[in-house]
């Protein structure tokens, strides 16, 4: 089920049993038969870690979301909150056990707190004067989730808001946290590299968890060669442009979260050979995302223009092979066909799928509204005219477009030119006030303060020396058959990817200048091996390196990276963390006030 | 946080007393757009509790773009017209308003006037 986390160099199968340990063991804590009631954010990660039936084995009869007022009835022993640890849920819980306590008394309640207990979730209970209801308290340390096989996610999607906004260091202290448990698992990681303020502190509390284990030394020989860490807000850039690879678009437009997606049924009608599907569905068709689907594993990585082709070969090799049937005589032939039939089949039925996909996306590309975006995107990111009003985001706020758009274009803006000048600023700011409502003043403060929105400080503009010293700009991206990762946003290579790529080679040495103009400090540290584990590595052995981005990252670098793994001649495989999978839309939403007008 | 809480405010008078203190708040800090994007919500508060008053519009708490955006297709050009010559609106961006409201409502003849 969970085979798609163990094909990559490193084997993140073991990372999701440690935690699928950790859960029954608490699970078996409490004998009996149970109901699990469920902080509703917190079900999308879990199910990356233990579906359904891992519950069931272990007497989970019931589950229920988290809701003010009485819990709906329940004929168990056990009930169990899953929960963030966060106040306002405390009050919810201490509503639902007090209604519980005047109804039956022989219930056991408990409580999993995910990823930490707090003392002032503790003591909100206590004052609520309930704490004593609950048997067990307990937290279920959840960092680092197991995205796909080279791929972790803590899923935490505030995480960028609370570090450059909020000042709140939190999830980088759980970002440390994860990558201890790691490195628990896989080994110490001899080097690491940083860029960027966050990447210190976690850098930072890493190296001193270390010593306050000294003594214990890890004698697992080490997975990681190298670990990188990178502040979100040394590429802005990046996530503000529109991705254009197959699965950066899918997440552009419909949105995937936790590795679903959801869509819309029309298309998906028709398909469903036989499976008592007369009527048309209402329901969003969600579909899961990984690489255990071989094609799309294929094809997520590709620029979108190229996916066309590739399903169209696809579509040929699959038919080729059911023509094979004819070919078979003797009854060992049929029988191989035979065998391989439910393979073909679930090939052919995922070639539907995302035949679908793309048409639906290819829907919205070729649309003119979506070609227009792109190409002042991409005249921003060359340096066109970056320094005045641009007359297509006037006239998408004449419009009424939607405003994250809006505000995704113009920070953009704002960030290839370092800053607009203040005259420029205000106008767009007018605009959006006065179109929008008064009350996003809130919301432009905040792009302000993470520095997404500037007034221009010094004459000099440092983009253009970065775009070119780290050739951000790539007049040939080649879609089909890509050389460089400029091949995932046509033209631009993500900032980000870059950087780690010549850290692999030739190293940072190299681009001192230039980092210097990226905000935050870059650092080098060691971190000792015990002798005997140092590895012998043999010729052309690949290197390994954990790339962290702290503050989320994008599908589009994900496949960068990927592509980079690929190239025969890197020498480098790499394997991605983060905060959080975001895209430029779903970034500015954290960054909103959402306050509304009440009516009076 | 001033402008929050007059959001949460449900009486107009103290919200827009809350506003001068958000007014004077990024005067202090000197932030003038601020302070400047600040009065300029309030004199629109006052002007859309004017015209409810008086027409029953249902303005209040709307952006400036939709209250002209109103004004407009309840035919109250005038008011309209006041709106963006006070607020300094873009011609641009107002004519587009304009020709939208006027042709939805399929007023040629106003149309053609321009």
């Amino acid at each position: 089920m969970a085979a798609h986390l163990s094909y990559g160099k490193v084997n993140l199968n073991i990372l999701r049993e440690a935690a699928r340990k950790d859960l029954r063991e608490f699970l078996d804590k409490c004998a009996g038969s149970k109901a699990i009631v469920w902080d509703e954010y917190l079900t999308g990660p879990f199910g990356l870690i233990a579906q359904y039936s891992l519950l069931k084995e272990h007497e989970v009869e019931k589950m229920f979301t988290l809701k003010s007022g009485k819990l709906p009835n329940a004929d168990v022993k056990n009930i169990i909150f899953f929960v963030r640890p966060r106040l306002e849920l405390m009050d919810i819980i201490a509503k639902n056990v007090q209604s519980e306590d005047r109804l039956h008394s022989s219930r056991d309640f408990h409580i999993l707190f995910v990823p930490r207990r707090s003392m002032l979730c503790e003591q909100r209970l206590k004052d609520q004067g309930v704490l004593g209801s609950f048997i067990n308290m307990d937290e279920y340390i959840l960092d680092l989730i197991p995205y796909d096989g080279d791929l972790l996610s803590m899923e935490y999607e505030s995480a960028f808001r609370e570090c450059y906004l909020e000042n709140d260091q939190t999830s980088l202290y759980h970002t440390a946290k994860g990558l201890m448990t790691l490195q628990a698992l896989y080994g110490t990681i001899p080097q690491i590299y940083g860029k960027g303020d966050c990447a210190r502190h976690v850098a930072n509390m890493m190296l001193r968890m270390k010593r306050e284990f000294a003594g214990i030394q890890n004698q697992i020989l080490p997975v990681f060669d190298t670990l990188l860490l990178l502040d979100r807000n040394v590429d802005l850039l990046t996530p503000l442009a529109t991705q254009l690879t197959y699965e950066g678009l899918i997440d552009e437009i419909y949105g995937i979260n936790n590795g679903y997606v959801k869509l819309p049924p029309e298309k998906f009608a028709q398909m469903k050979q036989g499976e008592a599907s007369k009527d048309p569905p209402t329901e969003p068709k969600k579909l899961q995302l990984n690489s255990a689907e071989e094609l799309y594993a294929e094809i997520r990585d590709k620029n979108f223009n190229a996916v066309g082709a590739a399903l169209s070969k696809k579509a040929k090799i699959i038919s080729a092979a059911f023509e094979e049937r004819h070919n078979a005589k003797t009854v060992g032939e049929i029988k191989q066909f035979v065998s391989q039939l439910p393979h073909m089949q679930a090939a052919r039925s995922s070639l539907a799928n995302h035949t679908s996909i793309a048409e639906l996306v290819k829907d919205i590309t070729t649309s003119e509204a979506f070609f227009d975006s792109l190409t002042v995107e991409q005249e921003f990111m060359t340096g066109v005219d970056t320094d005045k009003v641009n007359t297509y985001i006037e006239d998408c706020i004449a419009q009424k477009d939607p405003l994250i758009k809006i505000l995704r274009l113009v920070c953009m803006q704002s960030v290839c030119n370092n800053g607009l000048k203040q005259k420029v600023l205000d106008y767009y700011k007018r605009e959006i006030l006065q179109t929008y409502g008064y009350e996003h003043i809130l919301t432009l403060h905040n792009l302000e303060k993470v520095g997404l929105l500037k007034p221009q400080t010094s004459s000099r503009n440092n983009y253009p020396t970065i775009r070119k010293t780290l050739k951000l700009w790539m007049e040939d991206a080649n879609e089909q058959n890509p050389n460089d990762i400029s091949y995932v946003y046509s033209g631009y290579a993500p900032l980000s990817i870059r950087l780690t790529q010549v850290l692999a080679r030739p190293g940072w040495r190299s681009i001192e200048e230039v980092l210097k103009m990226l905000p935050g400090p870059h650092f080098e540290e060691r971190q000792q091996l015990p002798s005997g584990l140092h590895k012998k590595r043999q010729q052309g052995e690949n290197r390994t390196t954990l790339v962290f981005f702290l503050g989320g990252v994008t599908y589009a670098e994900i496949s960068a990276l990927r592509f980079l793994s690929q190239m025969e001649d890197s020498g480098m495989e790499y394997i991605i963390a983060t905060t959080k999978l975001i895209n430029g839309t779903t970034w500015i939403k954290t960054l909103m006030e959402g306050i509304s007008w009440s009516p009076k | 946080y001033y402008v929050t809480a007059s959001y949460r405010e449900k009486k107009l008078e103290s919200s827009l007393s809350l506003l001068q203190n958000a007014v004077d708040e990024y005067n202090k800090a000197k932030n003038d757009f601020a302070a400047k994007a600040t009065e300029e919500e309030m004199r629109l508060l006052r002007f859309q509790r004017k015209l409810d008053d008086e027409k029953g519009a249902g303005l209040l708490g709307l952006s400036l773009q939709v209250t002209m955006e109103t004004l407009l297709s309840l035919g109250l050009h005038k008011q309209a017209e006041q709106l963006y010559r006070d607020f300094k609106v873009p011609d641009k961006r107002y004519w587009w308003l304009k020709l939208k409201s006027l042709a939805e409502k399929e007023e040629w003849e106003e149309l053609e006037k321009f």
